[in-house]
């Protein structure tokens, strides 16, 4: 459609503001990354946008290292949350993803497990924080507490509405001639499943993966609750190191914020195409 | 076919299954249905009994004895009555909706107006889309600390306002009440409307160009085109994006407690904040259950509601 003139300066100018307020918080973290510790907190005119003095020793303050006598070393280190929280979001997703794939495709063939949809949605409806008191109770029965293995098995139940929705609209739009001339060649069904369904659905199964991994990385809550020490994720340690410490540690926080936030933006980047449908429970499709 | 379209399915259990369903497949349906069965379970069938029967004691893990043993400190429904005089437990209810309230318009007008912009191409279209997409993506916990950083009194938020201003503000954004709660809220705008936004703009995408065409041939005005052809074909993907944040909302917690914890006093607690003070502090795990278990009914009878509701609509005949 034409536009005129007028129209494209107040479109440009309304996208520059909405950009402008969209990174103003993420470039003020970026910047804190850099930050040495006297910038940590400048105010007023001494506001600083961009570090005067870059430097790289907040992120090696986080992994261990002692970079200036203002501040001690930490006595724990990043390393471990990453590693708790790199485990616990791809088992998971591993969870999440072959039991909803497999109930999805038994429901959108065989008309199987009638009542998951309306059972996954409430799961999904319901505030973790309303289901934590058993939840806390069972995992600390069963040993799980302050596991990384107890943490993917609470990321899979609850990001299971997420793949099997996902999953089911991939499955209910799959052209059915292919696994039809199979069935007829004489495989059996589970085989058609296995050898002729899954390898053509790769690309969905991929984006859908991708997005469950992200909202396993992104919990906060359900790791606060069920991690103490050993095994608590970057978002938990993160909101400790203040706590733990005299004052608050700007840089090294913000340090973390950015290691944190950076695999998820660029996976979300990558599965764009399937986000609608992903965060609408495959209401809409792109 | 257009770009985007709402698929069958979106509510109803199976859309089309095989026709004759044989023993084998039977057999298999099952089994591969089996393993999300009993995860739902495992999760919502012996948690809820657990949670009914705690709720009906003042159980509390420092007892020293296991909650099968509850009983001993059998209260009757007094969890339940307590509830009703909780001023603490209103307040956070309160609170919950007046946020709720507040940025689910804000993100939606926000983003309605956003999605308008980006309907045909012009350079720089992708790009800009993509980082507008950004702040959903963002881990909430960390979006949580961005935003603590900003509304520091010496930090940049002010400073903005204070270029803007020319005077020194020092604002202490999350020590004063309301302006904690305010702060609260624009981060909450801030992560969110791109979500509502990448919605909006996936329905507005499907409007058929050449209705629109026409119409502008026919003398409509911008504004006759917006309110008879696009809204009216979005409805749908509106009521979908504005229940989505409605439900998000209620469960507000990450961002939030970072920022504030809740606080200063009980300004900016929220419901699921309250649930985990009482939690974690206070350690009445009886009195927790009853509240979970309201919130859980509450939920439940709604999500039925809305699922008879938007059965009745495709029976009615919508498009």
């Amino acid at each position: 459609m034409r536009r005129s003139p007028a129209f494209e300066i107040f479109r440009y100018a309304a996208i520059a503001l909405a950009l402008a307020l969209t990174l103003l918080p993420i470039l003020w973290m970026v910047s804190m990354a850099f930050k040495p510790i006297p910038e940590w907190s400048a105010t007023g005119a001494d506001l600083t946008w961009i570090p005067r003095a870059p430097t790289l020793d907040n992120f090696r303050f986080v992994f261990g290292q002692s970079t200036s006598d203002l501040i001690v070393a930490l006595e724990r280190t990043a390393w471990r949350p990453i590693l708790a929280s790199l485990l616990s979001a791809v088992f998971g997703t591993v969870i999440a993803m072959v039991c909803g794939t497999a109930a999805a495709y038994g429901l959108s063939r065989f008309g199987s497990g009638k009542n998951l949809p309306l059972a996954l949605i409430q799961l999904r409806l319901f505030p973790p924080m309303a289901v934590m008191i058993p939840v806390m109770i069972m995992w600390a029965f069963l040993g799980l507490i302050d596991t990384w293995w107890g943490l993917a098995l609470i990321y899979g139940i609850v990001t299971l509405p997420f793949a099997f929705w996902l999953m089911k609209t991939f499955f209910d739009e799959m052209p059915r001639e292919i696994e039809e001339a199979a069935l007829v060649e004489g495989c059996s069904r589970f085989r058609v499943f296995m050898k002729i369904t899954l390898p053509v659905m790769r690309a969905p199964l991929a984006s859908s993966a991708l997005l469950v991994f992200i909202l396993n990385w992104s919990d906060y809550l359900i790791a606060l609750l069920l991690t103490t020490k050993n095994w608590v994720t970057i978002p938990v340690y993160m909101a400790s190191l203040s706590s733990s410490m005299t004052g608050q540690l700007y840089g090294a926080k913000a340090a973390l914020g950015l290691l944190a936030a950076i695999p998820p933006v660029i996976l979300g980047i990558a599965i764009q195409k399937h986000l609608v449908r992903g965060l609408t429970f495959g209401a809409l499709k792109q | 076919m257009s770009a985007t379209e709402i698929l069958p399915g979106a509510a109803e259990a199976a859309p089309r299954t095989i026709p004759p369903v044989d023993r084998e497949s039977r057999r298999l349906g099952f089994r591969l249905t089996l393993p999300t069965q009993l995860l739902v379970l495992f999760i919502a069938g012996f948690p809820l009994l657990m949670q009914l029967y705690i709720s009906l004691t003042d159980w509390s893990p420092l007892d020293g004895v296991g909650w099968w043993k509850a009983w001993q400190s059998w209260n009757s429904f007094a969890n339940y009555t307590d509830l009703l005089e909780d001023r603490r437990w209103w307040g956070a209810l309160w609170r919950t909706f007046i946020i709720m309230l507040v940025c689910v318009p804000a993100e939606f007008l926000l983003a309605l107006g956003l999605a308008t912009l980006f309907m045909d191409d012009f350079p720089g279209k992708r790009v800009f889309y993509s980082i507008l997409l950004m702040p959903m993506m963002v881990v909430p916990a960390v979006a949580g600390y961005m935003f603590f950083m900003l509304f520091q009194s010496g930090g940049p938020f002010n400073g903005i306002l204070s270029a803007l201003s020319g005077m020194d503000i020092k604002i202490a954004w999350l020590s004063d009440p309301t302006l904690a709660l305010v702060a609260v809220m624009i981060a909450d705008i801030w992560q969110w409307t791109p979500l509502m936004f990448l919605i909006l703009l996936a329905g507005l995408v499907g409007v058929p160009e050449d209705q629109l065409k026409a119409a502008t041939l026919l003398g409509a005005n911008w504004r006759q085109r917006f309110f008879t052809i696009m809204l009216p074909r979005i409805k749908t993907i509106m009521v979908i994006a504005l229940a989505i944040r409605v439900i998000e909302i209620f469960k507000i917690f990450d961002t939030l407690y970072i920022m504030t914890g809740g606080g200063p006093g009980v300004a900016t607690e929220t419901i699921s904040v309250y649930i985990y003070k009482v939690t974690t502090q206070d350690l009445i795990w009886g009195y927790v259950a009853a509240i979970a278990l309201v919130i859980l009914i509450a939920l439940s009878v709604l999500a039925v509601f809305a699922m008879k509701r938007m059965e009745a609509a495709k029976n009615g005949g919508r498009a």
